[in-house]
């Protein structure tokens, strides 16, 4: 057999092979370019379009929707509500996460399944759901307020329900299992002994948690940090059910425009903003943490 | 005698652990309580307990309805998803070719972009769809089932690849040497050897489309509700026992969905 019947044969094995790969992955990226890629183009046409009141969409190439979002004062505000919360929902998740995820990392075999089902059954669990069991605590007449009642603290209930209190406490609570989770994944290649030598040269336990675990575990807090303000940033149902119909955020907003009020072009420069920035926080977070790992892989090297 | 720090310490860190755990539960421990108060008018403590909210669920049409929904749309996502990611994992990891991460990244991207977005950008193509072939997609079981099999795509290929890069090549190529063709070498060693992987892949995207709410909340209409949403419906109207009951059907099928699944799987690996 001579070297080009070899070589051949090869590519027609190889051809074979990537006709085999294409024939494998088309059915699902056709599906994927069908109901996610075209819909999301046809979302940016329309967000360019007009919305004239009382005849619906007129065809048009306009920025004006984006421009809106920035000058109207109304949608101004809906955003900075929108900031701020994922905001102060993330900062709590984070230092609320930190010592769980640890203790998650650290914690051995059959206590880390119970742990683990204890932070992703609320995850799966809706949040409509969850949102129902924070109105039972919260509520005029809830656990909290009775309890306080019945101890003489206070007479009259306090509001809590429809503060934008509840949608924090709500909100923090739907991002703490994914917080916790990707923390604790970090923290668990963190090699012990790197743990037990800071100790046995002497430093405390505080000292070892801040100067070697936290700093080693940077890679989790900073994606942490980026999914939670995301998540937050993206809440629907614990605004609308806990914040009440005066408590505006971005995402039920979209849906009021597009769905109720029929506002396409307005509702469709809403969500893509939302998106654009989704997607721009998320390669911004896997490019930090990627630099973080080189880095610190670079110190670990041996110097030459 | 003084506590040793270490120990102090450690024990900071689990009380702070625990309260952060206690947070995440209580929601759910307070909805399940709740299903058991007798009296429809909440008040604590609770008057009495009663079971007769679980067997009022049944005089709900919207539930039962809206749980028939999911179910359907559920299974259909679980088919569906296997069906289109699984060969599409066999791709990723047991091929090469050219333009192999773009069209990882893109698998993944149901993931990436927020619910919001998709329920609001397949509402408004759907509606074109409609113009244009005047088939029913918003408000019907194939819209819901083409949106949910596509968000189930990314956690099956997640795992299915995972698991397969885990398969060693030799023992498929052993399998060959002695005799078994490609067929063989597929059905009695590879998906056997990757068969938590697909366990898991079918409970988690039936998980994860039963629990679906912003993508669902665009797609639904009048008479054709998911249980997520015949949920959120009622809340927005009033709290009371009956829906804490619903609640706690839902809370335990994902129960019983997450247990199996720990089962197969480390569940710290598919999340």
């Amino acid at each position: 057999m001579s070297a080009g019947a070899l070589t051949s044969d090869a590519t027609a094995a190889r051809a074979r092979r990537r006709f085999g790969a294409a024939g494998l992955i088309t059915p699902a990226t056709l599906l994927v370019v069908l109901i996610l890629l075209l819909p999301l183009l046809l979302l940016f046409r329309y967000s360019l379009n007009r919305f004239e009141p009382g005849q619906f969409m007129v065809e048009a190439l306009t920025v004006e929707n984006y421009v809106n979002l920035v000058t109207d004062s109304y949608y101004r505000n809906v955003m900075l509500t929108t900031l701020w919360v994922a905001a102060s929902c993330t900062l709590i998740c984070i230092v609320a996460g930190f010592p769980a995820a640890y203790v998650l990392a650290r914690a051995r075999s059959r206590w880390k399944s119970i742990l683990l089902l204890a932070v992703v059954l609320p995850l799966f669990v809706g949040n409509a759901v969850r949102a129902a069991g924070w109105m039972v605590l919260l509520g005029n007449r809830g656990v909290l307020n009775s309890s306080l009642t019945w101890l003489g603290v206070i007479e009259q209930p306090v509001q809590i329900m429809y503060t934008p209190l509840a949608v924090v406490i709500g909100i923090t609570a739907v991002n703490l299992p994914f917080v916790v989770l990707t923390m604790q994944s970090v923290i668990e290649s963190i090699d012990r002994a790197l743990e037990e030598a800071a100790l046995s040269l002497g430093a405390g336990p505080v000292r070892t948690f801040f100067k070697v675990t936290l700093p080693l575990a940077m890679p989790g807090v900073i994606a942490g940090t980026i999914l939670s303000f995301i998540l937050g940033m993206n809440a629907y149902a614990t605004p609308v059910l806990l914040g009440g119909p005066q408590f505006q955020m971005m995402a039920p907003t979209v849906y009021k425009r597009i769905v109720e009020q029929a506002n396409w072009p307005f509702g469709a420069a809403l969500a893509f903003l939302l998106m654009a920035v989704t997607l721009i926080l998320s390669t911004v977070s896997h490019l930090l943490v990627q630099r973080h790992y080189r880095r610190t892989m670079a110190r670990a090297e041996p110097a030459h | 005698m003084t506590i040793p720090r270490r120990v102090l310490w450690s024990a900071a860190l689990k009380g702070a652990a625990g309260l952060a755990f206690a947070f995440m539960l209580l929601p759910l421990a307070l909805v399940i309580w709740l299903a058991f108060f007798r009296g429809e008018i909440i008040v604590f403590p609770p008057e009495g307990y009663s079971l007769h909210w679980f067997a009022s669920i049944w005089e709900k049409r919207q539930f039962v309805d809206g749980f028939v929904t999911s179910l359907q749309v559920g299974l259909f996502a679980m088919v569906g998803g296997l069906v289109l990611g699984i060969p599409a994992s066999f791709a990723l990891a047991r091929t090469v070719f050219r333009g192999q991460e773009a069209l990882n990244t893109l698998l993944l991207l149901p993931l990436v972009v927020p619910g919001i977005v998709i329920g609001t950008s397949l509402y408004i193509y759907f509606v074109e769809v409609e113009i244009a072939t005047e088939l029913q997609m918003n408000a019907s079981l194939p819209g819901l089932a083409l949106a949910h099999i596509m968000i189930t795509i990314p956690w099956v290929v997640k795992l299915i690849v995972a698991n397969l890069l885990g398969v060693k090549r030799e023992i498929e190529e052993a399998a060959m040497t002695l005799g078994a063709n490609r067929w063989r070498t597929l059905t009695r060693v590879t998906l056997p050897l990757i068969r938590p992987g697909v366990v898991a892949a079918a409970l988690f995207s039936f998980v994860v489309s039963f629990s679906n709410l912003e993508i669902s909340l665009f797609l639904v209409g009048p008479g054709r509700l998911t249980l997520p949403i015949a949920i959120m419906q009622y809340l927005e109207w009033k709290l009371d026992p009956s829906i804490a009951a619903v609640s706690v059907v839902q809370i335990a099928i994902v129960a019983a969905g997450m247990l199996i699944t720990d089962r197969f799987v480390r569940l710290s690996q598919v999340v």
